[in-house]
């Protein structure tokens, strides 16, 4: 007898994990959230989490720590995944090697290096928690944002650039009007690899001394405290928070420039 | 049908590669009895010392070694020992460590199985109360049977403790200590670190750290709490142990304003980081176990790009008394003799004097065993009185206590030791005496013979005296005011809004509106601001 397998056979050990170690946990972490210790159903939890000022404190700081985070990783990896993709072939991927190298090595071991660093630049560590924090972050995460923005920069079709140029338009209005909207869909694949990881990361924050909780930690502590319906509560709130933001960047992509000529 | 066959074939195939897996695994274990032991990271000795470490006292149980040192695992010597002597069945110790006591507890609620614990004090008796524990048989804490070395060795003293809070039948101490805080005296007062105050004392900003635990930072938030009351004249210890075991929400309230306040203070909530930040100069004091507080002075003494001196001080107002101790799960025990057998030989093979002297040595906390091995052991580290023909022997060193450790040893048991080890008040009483003539020299020492001693090194750290045992407090589980005084401890660690500057609330809320808002309209922006195309009509 042939083994042959038609493609959703294949599928198979990929559905299994899927509903081993993503669908079954959701549904755990949507039972504990809607119920009590003793099991009963209750929406306690929920209310719990919009009433308290410390969870929604938490959360407004965790937000102002991950949208920080990201612009800067914004700020640094734009131009660097510009001039990366420009640069001459041969330096290029030497380059590209230089900011992918530090992806690996274990990230834990990384920001124990750059505490040292911190300690050496800034005296005192604890001092500064929250920029700490950021450029542990910023550090952690910025090669998930250069390298969305260096593939859609290598994209780039340089007969648009040269004819946007002949048609009159200077460095300036080039970039404005043909390399930044095209570069748009990196942009916010980078956006979405950054803001969102950089909410929970909460183990840079331990490493690097800020003893303010993130949403991570604050559902580590609740966890570790055995309250776990409360910590599966603000998971949920975390996840559905996640689920928005992708339900509104998930369409962004090719077929957008696309959309846009047919639309025009 | 033809696709439930293929179905049919790989269902067969995993299933015979799984069970091939789990044969291997299972083969050879027949006779063999398992026993599952769980204990804090780093808490039992790992063996593989240098020669030089050798620990030179007498030691009955290897004369060959010519005293003790560890070569092997405790682990594995343990099972040789168990395997060799006449049990009547082999065993194999499956050694896993967790790293807080919930952690334990979490996974012991999840379903993970072992046989013998080592939790603290509170998880005990929450345990306890759950009805979790098997007791210790009465073969276990007969004192006269042959390698009964706990019932045998353990100190009157953890004993009575333990009789007192109802444990004894159930938990068989391993190690314990009390809580205070290192400090480097160069830097740090001994006014400044004889009180829980210096956590939240601006003059030591961003320069002490704190256990980032509720427990540990609850308790010295009392002490600070009720500062007045525990250090006025005339407390008593019923009262001492009720202002710190007190968790009514009005003093959970005041403790989270005071801990808001040493959130501000500290360098950082550490859970291990605080050792090394100590041992390097990072910080100036910091909350410490004593046994890890031995563990640091030890360190940072021999640093050798930097030695510093650092001690250890146990503030005026109370300290934490806590312990370690092994107790045996029903879980895994299921009623098994012999598994209850293995998992006793096993507290009392730690408990023999020697291995207890291994363990001690190798991670640096107080084993519950007293006996004169043990004592033998604190007078080769600590004693000041010896041969003066030994290369340590330092003939400028006259000033010596007398230090009282007859609550731990019993009867009437006393070590001399280095008086500038310890912070001996001023109008302490001396003698003077001669001592030293066993060795054949006859030193006339000056010896103090106080007992109120708060600060000092590793001496002071591994063995407080009678006078820091006076105003230890053993805090208990926190029952059912657990989930209160949890969130109190996450409601520190939290940024509570209101606290908040309201332009940068206003700031970071207007942002992400502002994300949001041109995210959905670049989004949907063909069907807001262009027309439709009349051409796809």
């Amino acid at each position: 007898m042939k083994l042959r397998f038609n493609r959703s056979q294949l599928c198979i050990p990929y559905a299994l994990f899927l509903i081993l170690f993503v669908i079954a946990p959701l549904l755990v972490i949507i039972y504990y959230a809607f119920s009590n210790g003793q099991g009963k159903f209750t929406f306690d939890n929920f209310i719990g989490f919009f009433s308290s000022t410390n969870t929604l404190g938490t959360l407004l700081y965790s937000f102002a720590l991950a949208i920080v985070t990201t612009l800067l990783c914004l700020f640094i990896a734009y131009p660097t995944a510009y001039f990366l993709a420009r640069s001459g072939f041969k330096k290029q991927y030497v380059l590209l090697m230089l900011f992918i190298l530090p992806m690996w090595i274990n990230f834990t071991l990384r920001i124990t290096a750059l505490k040292e660093v911190l300690t050496l630049l800034e005296g005192n560590i604890s001092l500064h928690p929250f920029l700490n924090s950021v450029i542990g972050m910023t550090y952690d995460f910025l090669p998930f944002m250069i390298l969305p923005l260096y593939t859609s920069f290598l994209k780039l079709d340089k007969n648009l650039l040269e004819a946007a140029a002949d048609l009159g338009a200077n460095k300036f209005i080039v970039f404005l009007r043909v390399t930044l909207p095209l570069s748009i869909p990196g942009i916010i694949s980078g956006i979405t690899m950054v803001l969102l990881p950089s909410m929970t990361n909460y183990v840079v924050l331990d490493m690097l001394y800020n003893s303010t909780y993130i949403m991570g930690s604050l559902i580590g502590s609740y966890f570790s405290a055995y309250d776990w319906n409360n910590g599966s509560m603000i998971s949920l709130v975390l996840l559905v928070i996640i689920f928005i933001v992708t339900l509104v960047t998930n369409r962004f992509g090719d077929k957008d420039s696309d959309a846009r000529r047919t639309v025009l | 049908m033809k696709k439930f066959k293929k179905f049919v074939c790989i269902g067969a195939a995993s299933l015979l590669l799984l069970s091939s897996l789990s044969l291997t695994a299972c083969s050879g274990g027949q006779k063999e009895f398992v026993l599952r032991v769980a204990s804090w990271e780093e808490y039992i000795d790992l063996g593989d010392w240098d020669d030089d470490e050798l620990i030179e006292i007498d030691n009955p149980y290897d004369e060959e070694a010519g005293g003790v040192i560890g070569v092997n695992s405790m682990v594995e010597d343990f099972t040789d020992w168990f395997n060799s002597s006449d049990y009547g069945f082999d065993i194999r110790v499956e050694y896993s460590t967790f790293g807080t006591n919930e952690d334990l507890y979490n996974r012991l609620s999840l379903g993970d199985k072992y046989d013998l614990v080592c939790p603290s004090d509170y998880l005990i008796m929450k345990l306890l109360a759950e009805d979790e524990l098997v007791a210790y048989s009465d073969e276990f804490l007969d004192a006269e049977a042959d390698n009964n070395y706990y019932a045998q060795n353990v100190s009157p003293f953890i004993d009575g403790v333990f009789e007192e809070n109802g444990w004894q039948n159930y938990a068989a101490c391993y190690m314990w200590g009390t809580t205070g805080i290192i400090y480097n005296p160069e830097t740090v007062s001994s006014d400044n670190a004889a009180t829980w105050d210096i956590l939240q004392n601006e003059k030591y900003n961003r320069r002490v750290t704190i256990k980032d635990n509720v427990r540990d930072s609850y308790f010295p938030a009392l002490g600070i709490l009720n500062k007045e009351e525990l250090l006025s004249d005339g407390l008593t210890a019923e009262r001492r142990n009720e202002l710190l075991n007190d968790t009514d929400q009005d003093t959970v309230d005041a403790a989270e304003r005071i801990l808001k306040g040493i959130k501000e203070n500290v360098y950082s909530f550490e859970t291990d980081s605080g050792k090394a930040d100590m041992i390097t100069g990072k910080v100036a004091a910091n909350y410490q176990w004593s046994g890890d507080g031995v563990y640091i002075m030890d360190e940072a003494d021999g640093d050798e790009n930097n030695p510093t001196e650092l001690w250890y001080s146990v503030p005026d107002e109370c300290t934490n008394l806590w312990f370690d101790g092994w107790v045996m799960l029903k879980d895994g025990i299921a009623g098994d003799k012999n598994k209850q057998i293995a998992a006793e030989a096993f507290v009392n093979f730690l408990s023999r004097p020697d291995n207890a002297i291994r363990n001690m040595y190798y991670i640096g906390y107080t084993s519950s065993i007293a006996g004169d091995m043990v004592y033998d052991y604190l007078d080769y580290n600590y004693g000041a009185v010896f041969n003066p023909d030994d290369e340590y022997f330092d003939d400028e060193m006259t000033e010596v206590c007398q230090y009282d450790l007859s609550y731990f040893f019993g009867g009437d048991v006393s070590l001399y030791v280095d008086a500038s080890q310890l912070e001996i008040p001023d109008d302490a009483e001396t003698i003077s005496q001669t001592l030293g003539s066993e060795y054949g020299n006859d030193i006339n020492y000056t010896v103090y013979t106080t007992d109120d001693i708060s600060r000092g090194r590793q001496a002071f750290a591994q063995y407080p005296p009678q006078s820091v045992i006076a105003r230890s407090v053993v805090m208990v589980d926190f029952g059912d005011r657990l989930h209160d005084i949890n969130q109190m401890w996450i409601n520190v660690r939290c940024l509570d809004i209101k606290d908040f500057n309201p332009a940068i609330v206003w700031t970071v809320v207007a942002v992400v509106v502002a994300i949001t808002a041109a995210i959905i309209l670049y989004r949907f922006r063909y069907k807001i601001f262009y027309r439709t195309p009349k051409e796809d009509k």
